[in-house]
């Protein structure tokens, strides 16, 4: 038998984006087995909203768990503090929050495919794929007022209105990416050198997925379908503005980013549906109960599925606030993923997981 | 979200039954303090329709141990190590350490801490 | 035996590469020469201006005129950034930091009164050492908090005292 080594990448190095750490065992530099350790960034945020804050200002503390996804996380909470006080919001706010929703998904995806470009090597697709991504922060700026922390949904609402002229913004845009958006996709699909580096690549079959219960676009590529916005209509109604499901066989990271930008054609769509048919209504509904049972809800980040469980007591602050991030369900396949695998295309495969580590250690 | 009522002796054989890789899949694992016990809750979700999400709760005193159902669902380690350390119970082979630094005070969420 | 492949060097092998990939080989070999002409896309920022919406969620304005002291901003601020400190003739003051403050907008949705809280589209201004705006603060609000319980204090004494006053009196009488 071959002499074993046993390599860290550790919480620094210079390909990771997220701070985590894995410990692999090789062999002749294939990969046999790994170890991981994930908590490098935890913060107490679940005691913080049974403690210290009330439950109206626990929306502003919990969007704050993450950057990329913080409107999933956002809504989540409006949506489970909803349950509790047992209010149903206006279909201007309903049609709001998935706009803001996609877009942040674009925006999102645009961010992980060029990760996978940079550590590939390919540094020119890193660029370009940054500089399309532009035009969609400035976007979400003209929206919700800042770039990175939205803030725009609270209990009982959305904050901020859809101007008209932002509206025509948006279109302008959406109607400008999509020849940028056909060749991102020609380059990602039939490019020689990057097919190297990423077919055959962290690569798990359906029926691995199915066993590991893994969630989000890592789940799709493998054949998966599972989308949050394919099985729960009555909070927020997807099919009705055209959501539809995207899957690829094969669970490669050639895959995976086959996966996202199929999924930002139907963003896209999704985008120009909303704004076409918003329909008029008040933006917040307006309440004094204080919250009490227990609600579970689900929505569909960027990444896979979150999940919210929040008990309340008839008092403001709340009893118990559990948060289930999309990488948290995914740690078991990502480790899996990596065997067969050479030490040399860890970096390609770790941007290709798309982790986002302070959802999962909040 | 539906609600099963169980016990910790009953758990793996009730889980067993009703856990298909193909229809069901596992989301997660929590545990809240109610005071003078603790209620655990193991939350699945549906592949196929009615996509509802069935919960299994059961309810024990601080000390007692816990039987890991990784013999069940393999990804369920993540979601007992992190219980183990936050809010210091005690499950089947799993150790203290994978969240929280050896010399911090264990278990902040319990209540009054 | 190795595999000849492995011996093979990498322009061969491109000749076995598939169609889709030899023509996006030319296509985006002559768009680089192209970009060759091509002015760049970065925006000199300090000397070029970037865009910024005109309702950009910037610090809160205060109009003390139109304010009816009820605090129910200070109660809604999430990471409490208003706070009102009282003398003891009973006179509230309005304090605002603007490097704790989130941009949310939460006090001005809760102000029962529409115009005495307004968000401006400015940005914050950088703090100086001298404004001491971090532990400067803490102390401020804890300062406040115990100015406002010793006002209570001295009001519920004094009523008290006219009440025992009020009812000698009626028992002398």
């Amino acid at each position: 038998m071959a002499k074993q080594y046993e390599i860290p990448v550790g919480a620094q190095h210079i390909s990771l984006l997220e701070p985590l750490h894995f410990k692999f065992t090789t062999e002749n530099e294939k990969i046999v087995s790994t170890t991981a350790n994930i908590y490098y960034v935890h913060r107490g945020i679940e005691k913080a909203c049974c403690t210290k804050f009330k439950f109206r200002q626990v929306s502003f503390v919990v969007g704050r768990v993450c950057g990329l996804c913080s409107i999933s996380h956002t809504t989540a909470y409006s949506q489970v503090a909803e349950k509790l006080i047992k209010i149903e919001i206006p279909a201007r706010a309903k049609y709001l929050r998935m706009l803001v929703i996609e877009l942040d998904r674009i925006h999102s995806h645009l961010l992980c495919l060029s990760h996978v470009a940079e550590n590939s090597g390919f540094e020119a697709l890193f660029m370009k794929t940054m500089q399309y991504r532009e035009a969609f922060m400035e976007l979400l700026e003209a929206v919700c007022g800042n770039r990175v922390q939205y803030d725009f949904s609270i209990v009982g609402g959305v904050a901020r209105d859809l101007k008209p002229e932002v509206a025509m913004m948006i279109i302008g845009r959406l109607k400008k990416f999509k020849s940028q958006l056909d060749e991102l996709v020609d380059i990602f699909q039939n490019n020689w050198t990057l097919g190297l580096k990423n077919k055959n690549a962290g690569a798990i079959t359906r029926e691995d997925a199915m066993r590991l219960n893994v969630v989000g676009p890592f789940a799709r590529a493998a054949g998966l379908a599972v989308d949050v916005r394919n099985e729960s209509q009555e909070l927020l109604p997807w099919i009705e503005v055209g959501f539809k499901i995207i899957t690829e066989t094969g669970g490669d990271a050639y895959s995976r980013s086959l996966v996202r930008l199929r999924e930002i054609y139907v963003s896209m769509r999704m985008v120009e549906n909303i704004i076409n048919g918003l329909p008029e209504s008040a933006l917040i509904t307006e309440t004094k109960a204080f919250p009490d049972g227990e609600a579970v809800v689900r929505i569909e980040a960027p990444r896979g599925e979150l999940f919210y469980y929040a008990k309340g007591n008839k008092t403001q602050i709340l009893e118990r606030l559990k948060i289930k991030a999309p990488t948290f369900s995914n740690v078991s396949a990502m480790l899996e993923g990596f065997e067969g695998n050479e030490y040399g295309s860890v970096p390609a495969i770790i941007a290709s997981y798309d982790p986002c580590l302070s959802c999962t250690s909040r | 979200m539906k609600r099963i009522e169980t016990t910790i002796q009953n758990l793996k054989k009730d889980i067993g039954h009703f856990y298909q890789p193909e229809l069901y899949h596992f989301i997660v694992m929590n545990a809240v303090d109610l005071g003078e016990k603790i209620e655990l809750q193991w939350f699945f979700g549906d592949y196929t329709e009615p996509f509802e999400i069935i919960a299994f709760c059961a309810q024990i005193t601080p000390d007692v141990e816990i039987p890991s159902i990784t013999s069940i669902v393999p990804s369920a380690w993540v979601a007992e190590a992190e219980l183990v350390d936050l809010i210091d119970i005690r499950i089947e082979n799993t150790s203290k350490g994978f969240v929280l630094e050896p010399d911090f005070e264990s278990g902040p969420l319990r209540k009054g801490k | 035996m190795v595999p000849c492949r492995q011996l093979l060097p990498r322009t061969i092998l491109a000749c076995h590469a598939r169609h889709d990939e030899k023509r996006l080989m030319m296509k985006t070999f002559f768009k680089a020469i192209g970009n060759l002409f091509k002015r760049p896309v970065t925006v000199r920022y300090p000397f070029e201006k970037t865009y910024i919406p005109d309702d950009y969620r910037g610090v809160i304005d205060f109009d003390e005129q139109l304010c009816i002291w009820c605090r129910r901003c200070e109660m809604a601020c999430p990471p409490g950034a208003i706070v009102f400190s009282q003398d003891m003739q009973g006179k509230q003051t309005y304090h605002y930091n603007r490097a704790v403050c989130i941009f949310c907008k939460e006090c001005v949705r809760t102000c029962p009164k529409e115009g005495a809280l307004l968000q401006t589209n400015q940005p914050a201004k950088f703090a100086l050492k001298e404004e001491n705006i971090n532990n400067g603060w803490n102390a401020l609000f804890e300062e406040a908090v115990v100015s406002r319980e010793k006002y209570a204090a001295e009001k519920k004494r004094v009523a008290a005292e006219k009440a025992a006053a009020a009812k000698a009196a009626t028992a002398k009488q």
